[in-house]
Order: C-alpha cells, then structure tokens, then sequence
C-alpha cells in the first residue's frame, strides 16, 4: 500500500510536471464553457458535464499510461511490481477526473437555475449535486476503461490506440447498457420530472467495468513485457 | 527466448550472467528482477528488489536528486531517510554538484550515475545490473564495484551482465553463461585461479592484521579472503579490491576487533591466452 502512494506521488508529480495534462483539461474546459448557458436546468446541465467528463477522462489515462518511458517502468517494476506500476497511472487520471468532475460539477450548479426542464418545478440542490457528482463518477471510470483496455499494454499501436479510445469513448456514450449513458439519461430523466434520482446502478456497473479493465491491464503487464523488450 | 532455466539465487552471492549479445542475458535479467513475468516456469521469493537498465531515460521531468527522492520512497524509505539516501550516493559517485540539474540536462555519464544511484539508495536485498557500468567513469566503475561488493556483503545477492571480463574479476561466487536460449553453469569461482581464459586476475587487496594470540581470522569475511600466516604470528590477507573497504569494515567491527598493520593495493595481473 506504502508502495502504491509512493506511485502515486511519482505519477502525479510526472502528469504535473510534463503538461501534458493541459491538453484533456483544456477540452474539458471548452466543452463546459460552450455547452453550460448561465440559467438552464440543472440536472440538464450536470448530465451534459457529466458526458463530457468520459472521453476527457479517456485521453488522461491515455496520457497517464505512455507518460513513463519504458526503461524508467522497468525500474519502478523491480521496485515494487508491473501490476502496481501499471496501476498507478489509471488511478492517478482518475484522480484528475474527480478534480476536474468537481470543479465542473460546482461550476455547473453556481451558473444553472434550481427548476426542471418545466422550468417551474423547484430542484433540491443538494440532491442535484450529488446526482452530478455520481454521473461523474460513473463517466469518469467508463472512460478509464474504455481508455485502459485501448492502450499499453493491451495495445501497442499509437494510431489504434487513439482511434479505438476516441471511437469507445463516442460509444459508451451513445450505446443502451453503457453504464455512463444510463447514468446521464437518469440526470435527463430526473429533468424533466423535476425529480433528482441518483444513478446507484450505473455507478455499480461503472466500478465492475473500471475494476475488470483494470485488473486485465495490470494482469498483462509483465506477460507482454517479453515481447517488447528490447533486444539484448 | 529462454528456456530450461534453473537458477538459484541465495543470500551473500555475486552472480554473473555472461553469454554473447543477442542471447537473452536481458530477458533473464528482466525476469530476475520481476519486471516480466515467464510465460512458464515460476519464480519464488520475491527480495526487495533494484535493477539498473541498460539505458536510462534522460527524459523524466525531474532533478537528479528530485528523481532519487521518488525512487527511495517508491522503495518504502520515508522520505527524509529518501533525501538523505539521494544526496550520500550522488556524493559518492561524484555527482554531487549536479543534483539539483534536470535530468534531461544531464551527460550521458552523470546520467548512468543516477541510474546507478537509484538502485542503490534502497539497500535492495536483490540487486540486479545489466551493463551499469556503460558510460561511468573509472572512479565510479570502481566505486559502483565496491557498493556492489557492499551490498553483497551485508547478506545481498546481486546478479550482473557486463562486456568486460574483468568486472568484478574473481569477485563472482558463480558465473552461468546464457547460451542456445539456456543457461549452463560456468566454470565457479576460485581464488586466485584465473576462469576465463585471458581474463587474467582482477585487482587485489592485501592486508596484514594482529589478532588475539593464535586466533585465525573469523568465518565467512567478506569477499571470503585467503589467508597466510607469517612467520611473526600476523596473517597477510588476500582480498579481491572490491571487497577491501568490506573487509576491513568487517576486521575492526569483529569482537574481538583485530588490528590493521599493513594495507597494500595489487594491481590486476592479465594472464595470456592459453
């Protein structure tokens, strides 16, 4: 555990020192900033921040899990173990995610009005912002597995692996049964009947497929690692 | 690709791996240090484990000693101790003055430097080096010898790759060469006899000591020096030079202690081909 903290500051001190996490927080950024209009509904809203949180989220992973070169991993292998150090990363985007999840969600409530999509039935705040926070939740860690299963040490490949996260990550969107889309039809939902509910099941779902794609992940670390070794 | 590999590694060894390029002296490594997995087999026991690659990366957003400090702490130390530990072994490899450089600004020499500190700084049971000493200097290939000899001495086991047959000479307890995708014992070691053919002696050690009258010198010393005893009762002790600094360590903390009369360095002696 003392280990896995220990990756975790070194991650995290990796992803701040390199900006490269510029880029996906900047995204984030626009699409709130272009999509968020001052005095909408709020569960509205949080849905759409919510989504927008998943393919953000993808593209951090995807930054977290290349960010150390191979030779400076096998060190931190030996150290501790490849499953750890090919964990590390997942857990320290999905650290960012739930940074900027918050900052969104808090956004998001300050600008929009407290009505449904009737635009007279009252919404309780403080439901509505748990419901946002958990749709984050359930779009943050769909989208670290959709991006976890589409890079190292799944897959190699620079160009599949952007395209097969970029087009996972449109498709757990818009796919009936994804987690993260039932959990923003459930904010949507909730809208239009001026009524917040909270998306217990999708966050469930969200978990057990984060939690999967992780662990085949970490499992695949140290197998592929022969392959691609370098020579001798 | 490796097969049929049956290597046992146990405490106070200095193993090396030799074989020609290309035959998988880094896959083993690699396996050795727990960064792949076999694809079959299995390897028990998993030591504290540090492993210098074959190339470090200059590239990580990091000071020399920022770098150091996250590897210590990685490794459990906390982190004062992870500082403390970064500093000392840039001081002793002669990097000092360049701990607070980027890494990414650093030579290709200063660089191996770190690399080789990084492992070193967590006291690994299990210390495991492919080529470390590509690209130091004399001074600190000598000094990555005597920290490895350390190592092994205070109950480690260290596995190493290296193109000169004159690394750690004499020093290995045993040698296994990776050849035909296996590994076959080479010949072990014995001192002063010089195993590969042309690779001559390594540098040695002599030391004369006084011990308690009639005692001979205590079991299991570091480097396992041969001994002689001369005609005035003192014992002149032969070491190979990266154990010197170990043994002496080990003769003045004995209790008894013994005293150090005499000190002198021998160089290497190369043998000719036969």
């Amino acid at each position: 555990m003392k280990a896995l903290f220990a990756l975790l500051g070194y991650q995290t001190a990796l992803l701040a020192r390199s900006q490269r996490w510029l880029p996906p927080f900047l995204l984030y950024g626009i699409i709130l900033a272009v999509g968020i209009q001052p005095g909408r509904p709020v569960l509205d809203a949080l849905g759409y921040s919510a989504a927008a949180l998943l393919p953000v989220t993808a593209w951090l992973v995807r930054v977290c899990v290349t960010q150390e070169p191979t030779s400076a991993r096998d060190i931190t292998s030996a150290a501790t173990s490849p499953q750890r150090v090919q964990l590390a990363p997942l857990l320290t985007a999905l650290m960012g995610a739930g940074v900027l999840g918050c900052l969104g969600t808090t956004v998001v409530v300050l600008v929009s009005k407290a009505m449904g999509a009737d635009n007279h039935t009252v919404v309780p705040i403080p439901e509505a912002v748990f419901a946002g926070l958990l749709a984050a939740a359930v779009c943050a860690l769909t989208g670290a597995a959709v991006a976890a299963l589409c890079t190292r040490p799944l897959l190699y490949s620079r160009g599949w692996s952007l395209a097969l996260t970029a087009l996972g990550s449109l498709l757990a969107l818009v796919t009936t049964g994804s987690p993260a889309k039932y959990a923003v039809t459930v904010l949507v939902t909730g809208s239009r009947t001026g009524d917040p509910r909270l998306p217990l099941l999708a966050f469930a779902g969200a978990l057990l497929f984060a939690g999967v794609a992780g662990a085949a992940a970490c499992a695949m670390g140290p197998l592929r690692g022969t392959d691609v070794a370098t020579e001798n | 690709m490796l097969r049929g590999v049956d290597l046992e590694l146990p405490a106070h060894t200095l193993v090396r791996i030799s074989g020609t390029n290309g035959t998988g002296k880094s896959t083993l490594l690699r396996l050795i240090a727990g960064i792949d997995a076999p694809s079959e087999g299995r390897i028990d026991g998993r030591p504290r484990t540090a492993y210098v690659p074959e190339r470090f990366p200059g590239v990580l957003p990091f000071t020399a000693v920022g770098y150091l400090r996250h590897i210590g702490r990685i490794h459990g130390l906390d982190r004062r101790t992870a500082g403390a530990r970064a500093d000392e072994w840039l001081e002793r490899f002669g990097a000092g003055e360049h701990s607070l450089t980027p890494l990414a600004e650093l030579s290709k020499g200063t660089s191996q430097k770190v690399a080789v500190a990084q492992a070193l700084l967590a006291e690994p049971e299990l210390l495991v080096l492919d080529e470390a000493w590509t690209g130091l200097d004399a001074a600190a290939r000598a000094e990555l010898d005597r920290a490895v000899a350390e190592r092994v001495a205070a109950g480690a086991t260290a596995v190493y790759v290296d193109h000169d047959p004159l690394r750690l000479a004499d020093a290995a307890d045993s040698v296994h060469s990776v050849s035909g995708g296996t590994l076959i014992p080479a010949e072990p070691a014995a001192p002063n006899a010089p195993r590969l053919s042309g690779a001559g002696s390594g540098p040695r050690v002599q030391i004369i000591v006084t011990g308690p009258p009639g005692a001979l010198p205590p079991d299991g010393l570091p480097g396992t020096p041969e001994h002689e005893i001369r005609p005035d009762g003192d014992i002149l002790l032969t070491v190979t030079a990266p154990y010197s600094d170990s043994l002496l360590r080990a003769l003045l903390g004995a209790r008894p202690p013994w005293h150090i009369r005499q000190v002198e360095h021998r160089e290497a002696t190369k043998v000719s081909q036969r």
